[in-house]
């Protein structure tokens, strides 16, 4: 599904630069929901940024299905980025003046592939993530967990191969973090959905079935989470972080 | 909702705010610019400056400010509006819109919204110029000369502002759809414009660059002309006020940056010193622009007061309430009907002088221009006949001013003003007079000047030699002088207004001529360039109460109460100009101040809110924003005022290296000006600030 080969990435402040991505190779399969975690400063939201395609790469290749990613022009990459891939952000970045409905409905609208079969696709999205209540109502009247999964729904309108959401729990309260980790988890048994999310909250982590950890710009672990009961995974996340923290 | 444009204007519909502000910017610059244009292209007006004009000089420096503050004002308008459309922008790129798409949605409502806006503005802006005049003609004054008419040409200056304007709108929306890191399009809102540490010696220096690009920028074209002899082009003298240009922007950047007395105030002044310092450059240009706007608006404001004050002045001071000269061979009203007009107003003439006068020509250095490399020079050329002047013998002075003059055969005095100033036109000198009817030749010594405000520019000489020098002139050389008193002199004006009609009605053709009109300098004109431009510049006893009459025609009558009562009348056109060009500056830095103080309280509500949440105070959150609009406001303000009021004391001192009478007390008049329109920016500030403290819920 994506596969990430040798991805390297740097900036460059005044003189001084800074290689932020060291060589990152890894593998999302089909179905899986994979997290990235990471100390601040390690790459993550870089990674995120680079797969998907806001950022250029130094080098690498980031290959989604048998597209090459980084070698694709502008328009192109517009194609994926509606047709291929769904974006949730931490700060849910909603459309204030759309409906819930209407920002669930957006990246259709831009695909210009506004059906009926589209129309139920976004009723059943709302009936999913429990939003149907509120589909007629503005961002500004809504709750930040329902800011969210309106969100994830936004990101599935289009049936993506991949899921990438960044740091999604980041401006929640645990209850509405729970609610949008529960979406993310429907999303991948009901939708059959990829999800690569990056996030730095090992309980958001722990549902995840596989959990990519670096460092300074390299994988340094890449947990599965195989048959593990979730409490004990993200004890096991949180023993690897703690382990970090002492390097 | 199936369609991208379909969102589009949804939600355009929900940001009305945004597009309303900035079409109201474009509109209101538009608007501005264009009963500008209309006013200063108007027929009315290119009558009244003179071309190539001090006054129609101004009238274009003070335009170029107008349309760098409106340009200015629209660019900030624009890019507030981009800033907040960029969330937006990101979010559309993000979900996979193609930047094509976005663009042509973007351009379909720019090109409506810009058209539309410029268009209004550019209609209106006329009528807008229109009914300021009616307004100033029906309250301040109304002339013969005053119905304002159109030139169709100022509609093209206003479709070149409106094309610009538009053209910036087009290339900032086009650049914010550019961008091509998504990321920083989704962050822009959130971004600041930090400016680089700025050191302690910008503000000491930038005042020292202010006072040194300003004396350079008013000395240099007097040093090209008088030293060098070269009439340099406009562009390299403009160029040496440029360092008053970089002393303002250091001044402001350090006022902004580092304060004056930061230490003192230090944690006091933090919060709104810092988020003043993050907003930096935009701050800093905005501020510039207003200051150099609020300058150009006190520069016409200015010129009423000095005028009128000085005008008034003038008046009281001449040493004769009734004076009028005229020239022989026309058949003006005599002594004896002039007191028989005098009865008929019930008016007592207390006394009566006449005495001849005759044009005789003088010698003198001619400046001879010429065309070269460096573009036009000029050199002295020696000539017996330069020009003519008017010359009275010693007795016939004595007896119009009461003096006792004696001066030896051979001795010629020129008259300068009260002050003993030449103004510039008339250095009260020569070596050789001539008899232009005769040719007789007479070698002539220059004595002290005598002074006389009325008789200013004329020649004094021994009683004999005028009887020489005068002999065999026809009456075309001739003329006689009037100098008369009377009772009550303020209650005469009817008496005054008539005797002005008879002594126009009673003129030929012949002396229908403009002040400078010169017989010698004409015959001079005629032998070497064919022509003489005085001969294409005509005044007209039809025209009898325009102020270009009043002020040019060469055999004016100075009757003081004529000219006292009619002095608003005469200069109308001038002062109501002005009066209009000062309106229209003051009305953009208003918007200016308005704007940025909008933005800022926009930019900042997060910080406000979080300093809420930290227990800041109602009192301490009002200090703060208080500080920045004030600032906003206030610096810029003392900036342009302050700069305005020396530069125009050094014009008024370096005209002849003193202050006269009526310059301070011109001055005097200015200050007053300038403490009325700062009763109104208070005003305005006070509002804009009430406006911030809703935004921010304080």
């Amino acid at each position: 599904m994506l596969t990430v080969q040798d991805l390297h990435k740097s900036y460059q402040v005044g003189k001084t630069t800074y290689e932020v991505l060291k060589g990152i190779s890894l593998q999302v399969k089909r179905g899986e929901f994979v997290a990235v975690m990471g100390p601040s400063g390690s790459g993550k939201t870089t990674l995120l940024n680079c797969i998907s395609c806001y950022i250029p790469v130094n080098s690498g290749s980031i290959l989604l299905g048998d597209t090459e990613l980084a070698k694709l022009d502008e328009d192109s990459l517009a194609a994926v980025r509606n047709q291929k891939l769904g974006f949730v952000f931490q700060d849910f970045l909603l459309l204030d003046g759309l409906t819930v409905r209407q920002n669930i409905l957006l990246p259709a609208i831009i695909g210009s592939n506004v059906s009926a079969t589209t129309e139920d696709r976004a009723d059943q999205l709302c009936e999913i993530f429990g939003i149907s209540a509120i589909e007629h109502k503005y961002p500004a009247e809504i709750s930040g967990g329902e800011k969210q999964r309106t969100a994830v729904a936004r990101a599935l309108i289009n049936q993506p191969l991949l899921i990438l959401a960044d740091e999604p729990t980041g401006n929640l309260d645990s209850k509405s973090s729970r609610a949008v980790i529960r979406s993310f988890e429907q999303a991948k048994t009901s939708l059959d959905a990829t999800i690569f999310m990056v996030t730095h909250d090992s309980f958001a982590a722990s549902f995840c079935d596989k959990v990519i950890i670096l460092q300074d710009g390299m994988v340094r672990h890449t947990l599965e989470r195989g048959m593990m009961d979730r409490e004990a995974f993200q004890d096991q996340l949180l023993d690897i972080i703690r382990e970090l923290g002492k390097e | 909702m199936k369609q991208f444009s379909e969102v589009y204007d949804l939600l355009r519909r929900k940001n009305r705010k945004q597009y309303t502000l900035l079409a109201g910017c474009l509109f209101f610059s538009v608007l501005l610019i264009t009963a500008y244009v209309c006013m200063m292209r108007s027929p009315t007006i290119l009558n009244v400056l003179p071309e190539g004009g001090d006054s129609r000089k101004q009238v274009m420096m003070i335009f170029i400010l107008a349309v760098i503050g409106c340009g200015v004002f629209t660019i900030y308008a624009a890019g507030l509006f981009f800033r907040q459309k960029s969330r937006e922008t990101g979010v559309f790129l993000a979900l996979g819109t193609r930047r094509s798409q976005l663009r042509k949605e973007l351009m379909r409502e720019l090109t409506f919204l810009s058209v539309s806006s410029c268009a209004a503005g550019a209609i209106l802006g006329a009528p807008l110029a229109w009914c300021l005049w009616q307004l100033f003609r029906i309250c301040v004054v109304d002339t013969e000369e005053m119905p304002l008419s159109f030139n169709p040409q100022a509609y093209l200056f206003a479709l070149a502002f409106s094309v610009f304007v538009i053209a910036i709108l087009f290339v900032l929306g086009s650049r914010s759809i550019k961008r091509t890191n998504i990321i920083e399009i989704v962050q822009q809102s959130h971004k600041s414009e930090p400016i680089r540490n700025v050191p302690h010696w910008f503000g000491p220096v930038g005042i020292l660059l202010l006072i040194v690009g300003a004396f350079f920028g008013y000395s240099m074209p007097s040093f090209f002309v008088l030293v060098l002899h070269w009439y340099a082009p406009d562009a390299l003298s403009a160029i040496f006020y440029l360092p008053a240009l970089v002393g303002i922007y250091m001044l402001l950047l350090h006022t902004v940056v580092n304060g004056w007395n930061r230490k003192k105030h230090r944690y006091k002044d933090l919060i709104a010193t810092s988020m003043m310092k993050f907003q930096g450059r935009q701050t800093v240009n905005n501020m510039l622009v207003m200051a150099l706007l609020i300058a150009g608006a006190y520069f016409g404001s200015f010129y009423t007061p000095m005028l009128g004050t000085g005008a008034m002045m003038a008046y009281d001071a001449r040493p004769v309430d009734y004076a009028y000269h005229y020239r022989a061979d026309q058949q003006l009203p005599t002594e004896k009907e002039v007191k028989t007009l005098a009865k008929e107003y019930n008016v007592t003439i207390t006394s009566w002088a006449e005495i001849p006068m005759a044009r005789l020509a003088v010698d003198g250095d001619a400046h001879v221009e010429k065309e070269g490399a460096m573009g036009v020079t000029w050199e002295n050329q020696y000539m017996e006949t330069l020009c003519s002047n008017l010359f009275l013998s010693e007795s016939a002075y004595n007896t119009l001013t009461g003096e006792q003059v004696d001066l030896k055969p051979g001795q010629i005095a020129g008259i300068m003003d009260s002050t003993g100033d030449g103004q510039g036109v008339f250095d009260g000198s020569a070596t050789l007079v001539t008899n232009y009817v005769t040719g007789e030749q007479y070698p002539v010594t220059t004595v002290d000047p005598l002074k006389n405000d009325i008789l200013f520019g004329r020649f004094v000489v021994d009683d004999a030699d005028y009887d020489k020098m005068t002999a065999d002139l026809s009456d075309d050389w001739k003329e006689y002088m009037v100098f008369f008193n009377v009772e009550n002199c303020e209650e005469t004006y009817n008496f005054a207004k008539a005797l002005f009609n008879c002594i126009v009605d009673a003129s030929g053709p012949e002396v229908e001529v403009y002040d400078g009109w010169d017989p010698v300098e004409r015959d001079i004109a005629l032998e070497t360039e064919g022509s003489y431009f005085l001969d294409s510049y005509k005044v007209s006893y039809d025209q009898r109460n325009s102020s270009e009459f009043r002020l040019y025609w060469q055999y004016m009558p100075q009757f003081r109460v004529l000219d006292k009562a009619d002095f608003v009348k005469t200069t109308a056109v001038f002062l109501i100009l002005f009066i209009f060009i000062a309106i229209i500056c003051f009305a953009a830095v208003f918007v200016i101040a308005f704007t940025r103080c909008m933005t800022i309280a926009l930019t900042n509500k997060q910080v406000y809110d979080d300093m809420r949440k930290l227990g800041a105070s109602r009192a301490y959150l009002y200090a703060s924003v208080r500080r920045q609009v004030s600032r906003v406001f206030f610096v810029p303000a003392l900036t342009g005022t302050g700069l305005i009021y020396a530069f125009y004391a050094m014009i008024m001192y370096f005209n002849d290296n003193r202050f006269t009478a009526q310059e301070l007390a011109g001055m005097a008049v200015c200050l007053i000006l300038v403490v009325a329109v700062s009763a109104l920016l208070y005003a305005v500030y006070r509002f804009t600030l009430r406006r911030v403290c809703r935004m921010l819920e304080i």
